[in-house]
């Protein structure tokens, strides 16, 4: 199908207008005017919410089973659950994993609404890790290239510095990678760090790293459900091409008082919940903080004068449940990293997000939630001496997000969503002030505005007892819009700076480029037996904002640009195959999926580009095919006192662009294919828990990872004293080393507080991270050394092999919950 | 500036460092053209070689047997002899040829290949003064010191390219991560300062800042009472501007965590082409030619004290 760009331009926007509106009112008549429902009986509807007894924290995902028609429902995302049925006498199975089942005789002769608290199951050996819905969801479910983690059980994952990490977890998963210690963010299925969608309570988090990726920002605490989408990516996301990781806080114990702790070796956390009015309104209020400064400022005179060094994040959210139709959530994050090297001099990142949403019942089968969202990224470094001489930098993206969402339960066989998301975008790519002996001189590029808008439309029908499918569209439309100035560049050589021609300002708000999207989405699942399915699905997403990063890793000073006038949107496609198999009474979870993806519009970079404080950056940047294929095979082992899983993906991700890896074509400098920076052939994780006894249980994490693929140069040659690097035109010629490492740790649990009272619980972990001492490379670099070079005599030329993290990093930490 | 924090960083983590001797392919063997001229009194100097293995530290070899001369925009000729040094336009007590304003052409012939590249000489704006700021000992430095800034205006319109050059005590500060070129006054095209004092990075990009060999501190001080810095600004090309922003990208590699912030290996430009587009030789290197300003400042103890009190005012 051909991509449905548009630029902007009178004629084509009155056309995709209309085509915009036809299309959306067939898909309403297809849905709606579906034979199969206009043929229904009279129904009757069950619908409720379920949650946790202990805390009355909703449960996501669970499942309500009515025997007699060999079906139901799942909770959505605010533990809602609506089906429809004959009226009749019915046996219903309310379910969750880790939860007692709770069943029921229901006489059902008119709608009912009802509401369950399921009990958690006591202290079991098994500890599930990776949870699932029900015991068979991999199988049953219509969702593939999916990992949902439930945060009470990656407790027991080691990860570095004895700390649960949210992101450092979900790279157990097959598909998903890191380049190396140091690096934020995460890589899935051969896509960029930038292309993820990282959402916090529905706010984007544009930056996923404190410390450089060494931890999430994500306080665990706070954290009740994580979902990431790798491929069949359902209608209500877009805007990114390779993932979606939705993570949900959560509500707070509406019962009573809870108090969660740790004090660990790098920092400390604490939190706190508990009802505002009992079962009809919580909070829970969490916070960490780092303290090697506070440790240090004994023993060394570094932070007197100023200097400092640590991080922070504090999370939020209240909500309040109005009546049984209405319900409010309020919920905040806040974290900073910063590094001063004194006073007036240092560096620092950090987001800042705010949700509120608006949960509302229209009837027993029409359940919306209205979501605003706040979201504001920023970083910035300060240098000089004093007030006259000084030079301030700073940058930040802001999001403002209205998401009106709507579940139509419509019958058994069919929940409908709909709804539509309205973005905007303002970018400030650089606020740089500078200051020499009092003269002061702005360097500030413009502000940047564009607009996000989509709708959308999805369901999920299943067809026979066998087949069940997904299947919707979304429309996104995106403006570049004005209040600064846009640029025209002319022609240049393949991979050499555009030179510029000319400057056009606009008014504010005014429509620069315009750009208008389909996206179909589809995925099915055919269950073969009971302990087999295979499924399948297609997805094509765009993404209309650029995560401009020029290095090995991404890092917290990478700005994002908006499409413009010149630069198109990303587009990419992915077709997803797989096998799920269960084995021995759903002890052995195994799937097997391929993927491929091909994407349009991929970002490269001139050499020698200037992505820092450049109003040309657009003249820099190089466009071009990106392709990824591979293999992913999970073997999970889900009870017993030992249990764990492991994970293997067998990938490969290359993108082609004029003007990169031209090799000898030096007339018309087109481009051959070439490894994307985080290429990884093999990415095997093997994840295993043995529970010694009641209170003891040992963890142990092996990671194996194909180099990264780099660039040698092969000779030298000099200039002015100067000894540079000279190179073939191959990008990615050379592979470093490959990465692997084994962690390991013990989990103590009921260290002090014993068998005192149930509610009362602590556990201390003690790991060790990198146990055989592996110096992982980073990188190899190839240089002259920082050395002052001798005169008259020749430089002297290395490589050296970096390693982020260079030794073993034992590490403890103890954890509290009252 | 970025080096600073990565340094620090750098303390608190872990990352190390191991020599490593990859096999490298062959050896291009490209032709390499030194041709940086300027307009100060004296003989001026090309010179020609071959790229060798980047595991070969050696000087490079001048590659005799070359015609090279430069032409200007009147069709005038100057020939560069071949000598030991390189090749030569005249002697010690020669004064240079090359006007502001004027394009020049240089030309070489060697084993039947004829390259060439182009380069105006713009104008140079004087440089104004050198001005010493007093730092307490901090943790960084074992003793009080001094730092440095070179204060000029960059001349008025958008797109004057210059190199700022450094000289302690007669030696010049030659590691790549002191390479201090500016873009009008600020660091790039983008930068939107035109016609005003060089923004303070590139003013203090004239220290020095050496590890402390006796251990007892991090860094040497950059400048103390009695040191002599000499600062020469040289105008350079807008081409030859990129070409060193892009040599100090591949040639600054900080090790250790810096190696997070290091953009991928790639060639730098060239302004030198093979009159025979079709060949597979390239050669590599810059012609430049430029106009250049300087001025010596001695650290005297009347400047130090000077510097000690304005400090003592602030607070």
């Amino acid at each position: 199908m051909p991509h449905r760009y548009k630029q902007a331009g009178n004629r084509t926007k009155t056309i995709n207008k209309a085509t915009f509106f036809t299309t959306m009112r067939l898909l309403f008549l297809i849905i709606f005017f579906n034979a199969s429902w206009l043929s229904a009986q009279q129904m009757v509807t069950l619908n409720g919410e379920i949650s946790d007894a202990a805390n009355g924290e909703s449960l996501v995902g669970a499942v309500v089973y009515i025997k007699q028609v060999e079906g139901g429902a799942v909770t959505n995302v605010y533990g809602f659950y609506s089906l429809s049925v004959p009226p009749g006498t019915y046996d219903v199975e309310f379910r969750y994993v880790g939860f007692n089942t709770q069943n029921m005789i229901l006489k059902l002769t008119e709608n009912m609404r009802l509401d369950i608290e399921l009990i958690e199951i006591e202290k079991e050996l098994n500890t599930v890790v990776v949870s699932a819905n029900r015991e068979d969801a991999n199988i049953s479910d219509v969702e593939m290239s999916t990992a949902k983690l439930d945060i009470k059980s990656i407790l027991k994952v080691p990860t570095f510095a004895g700390e649960v990490d949210i992101i450092k977890s979900i790279q157990l998963l097959p598909g998903v990678s890191t380049v190396g210690e140091g690096a934020s963010g995460f890589n899935v299925r051969g896509g960029g760090v930038g292309q993820n969608l990282v959402l916090l309570d529905e706010a984007p988090v544009y930056q996923t790293s404190h410390l450089f990726g060494f931890f999430s920002v994500f306080n665990p605490d706070a954290v009740k459900d994580v979902k990431l989408y790798k491929g069949g990516i359902p209608p209500q996301y877009g805007g990114r091409l390779a993932s979606i990781l939705d993570i949900r806080m959560k509500e707070g114990n509406n019962k009573s008082y809870e108090f969660n702790g740790g004090v660990g070796t790098v920092f400390s956390r604490f939190s706190v919940e508990g009802p505002i009015k009992k079962e009809k309104a919580s909070f829970i209020l969490a916070g960490r903080r780092s303290y090697v400064d506070v440790l240090a400022k004994p023993f060394t005179d570094v932070f007197d004068n100023g200097a400092a060094l640590y991080f922070y994040d504090l999370t939020a959210k209240a909500n309040w449940d109005i009546d049984d139709r209405n319900r409010v959530y309020l919920s905040g994050y806040f974290g900073r990293d910063v590094f001063k090297f004194d006073e007036r001099q240092g560096f620092d990142w950090g987001n800042q997000t705010g949700t509120i949403r608006w949960n509302h019942l229209f009837s027993d089968k029409l359940f919306s939630n209205f979501t605003g969202v706040f979201s504001d990224y920023d970083y910035g470094f300060s240098f000089g001496d004093d007030a006259s001489d000084t030079f301030d930098w700073s940058s930040n993206i802001k999001t403002y997000d209205f998401k009106p969402e709507f579940n139509y339960f419509l019958n058994a066989q069919n929940e409908i969503v709909f709804g539509a998301e309205f973005l905007f975008y303002e970018f400030e790519p650089a606020n740089a002030i500078g200051v020499s002996d009092g003269f002061i001189s702005d360097i500030s590029l413009d502000k940047k505005k564009s607009l996000e808008t989509s709708v959308y439309f999805g369901n999920n029908q299943k067809i026979n007892d066998r087949l069940s499918t997904q299947y919707g569209l979304r429309i996104s439309s995106f403006r570049y819009l004005g209040g600064g100035n846009s640029y025209s560049y002319g022609t240049a050589i393949p991979g050499e700076r555009k030179p510029w021609i000319g400057t056009q300002s606009h008014d504010n708000m005014e429509t620069i480029a315009h750009y208008e999207v389909l996206e179909p989405r589809a995925s099915m699942r055919y269950t073969l037996n009971p302990t087999s399915s295979i499924k399948g699905s297609y997805n094509r997403m765009n993404q209309f904002i650029h995560l401009i990063s020029n290095t090995v890793a991404a890092t917290p000073i990478d700005v994002w640009q908006p499409s413009t006038n010149n630069i198109k949107p990303q587009t990419g496609n992915q077709i997803a195959v797989g096998y799920f198999k269960n084995l021995q009474g759903n002890l052995f979870e195994t799937s097997a999926e391929v993927y491929y993806k091909w994407n349009k519009n991929q970002v490269d970079y001139i050499d020698g580009a200037d992505i820092l404080i450049n109003e040309f950056l657009e003249g820099d940047l190089l466009s071009g095919d990106g392709r990824a294929y591979g293999l992913e095979l999970y073997l999970r082992k889900t009870r017993g006192r030992f249990n764990g899983w492991i994970s293997y993906t067998l990938g490969k991700s290359e993108l082609k662009i004029d003007g990169v890896n031209y090799g000898t074509d030096m007339a018309e400098r087109k481009g051959q294919w070439y490894p994307n920076r985080f290429d990884q052939r093999h990415n095997l994780k093997i994840t295993n828990n043995y529970q010694i006894n009641d209170r003891i249980t040992l963890s142990g994490v092996f990671s194996y990872l194909s180099g990264t693929p780099t660039t040698f140069p092969n000779d030298r040659f000099s200039q002015q004293g100067y000894v540079i690097p000279l190179l073939k035109n191959e990008r990615g010629n050379v592979r470093i080393p490959d990465y692997h490492r084994l962690d390991v740790s013990v989990t103590w649990d009921n260290v002090y507080f014993g068998k005192k009272g149930r509610k009362n619980t602590d556990y201390f972990v003690f790991s060790v991270y990198n146990v055989y001492n592996r110096r992982n490379p980073f990188a190899i670099i190839f240089s002259q050394g920082s050395d002052r070079q001798p005169i008259h005599e020749p430089v002297e030329t290395m490589a050296s092999q970096i390693s982020i993290i260079g030794s073993f990093v034992p590490a403890f930490s103890y954890n509290f919950k009252f | 500036m970025k080096n600073i924090f990565i340094l620090l960083i750098a303390f608190v983590f872990f990352a190390c460092e191991n020599i490593i001797y990859p096999e490298l392919e062959p050896s291009l063997e490209q032709y390499v053209v030194d041709a940086w001229l300027n307009d100060l009194p004296g003989s001026q100097k090309i010179f020609l070689s071959k790229s060798n293995n980047y595991f070969m530290s050696e000087l490079p070899k001048l590659l005799s047997g070359a015609e090279v001369y430069l032409t200007d925009e009147d069709g005038n000729r100057y020939d560069f002899e071949e000598s030991a040094e390189g090749y030569v336009w005249g002697d010690s007590l020669s004064t240079s040829f090359l006007q502001v304003g004027t394009s020049y052409q240089l030309n070489v012939s060697i084993d039947g290949i004829r390259f060439s590249g182009t380069s105006e000489m713009n104008p140079v704006p004087p440089v104004d003064s050198i001005t010493f700021k007093y730092q307490e000992e901090d943790f960084s430095t074992a003793e009080d010191y001094y730092l440095a800034e070179v204060v000029a205006t960059d001349l008025a319109g958008v797109g004057n390219t210059y190199w700022i050059k450094a000289w302690k005590n007669g030696l010049y500060l030659n590691k790549a991560s002191e390479i201090n070129i500016a873009y009008d006054a600020g660091f790039s095209v983008g930068g939107n300062i035109d016609g005003q004092v060089f923004i303070q990075p590139i003013q203090e990009l004239i220290n020095p800042f050496d590890t402390d060999e006796t251990g007892e501190a991090l860094i040497e001080p950059p400048y103390s009472i009695g040191d002599t810095i000499y600062v020469e600004i040289h105008s350079i090309s807008e081409s030859a501007f990129y070409f060193l922003n892009e040599v100090k990208i591949q040639t600054v590699r900080s090790g250790g965590f810096g190696a997070l912030f290091a953009p991928p290996f790639s060639n730098v430009s060239t302004n030198l082409m093979n009159e025979d587009v079709n060949s597979a030789i390239h050669p590599v290197g810059f012609f430049n030619v430029s106009a250049i300003s300087s001025l010596e400042q001695v650290l005297t103890s009347e400047i130090a004290q000077q510097a000690q009190e304005e400090v003592a005012n602030k607070d």
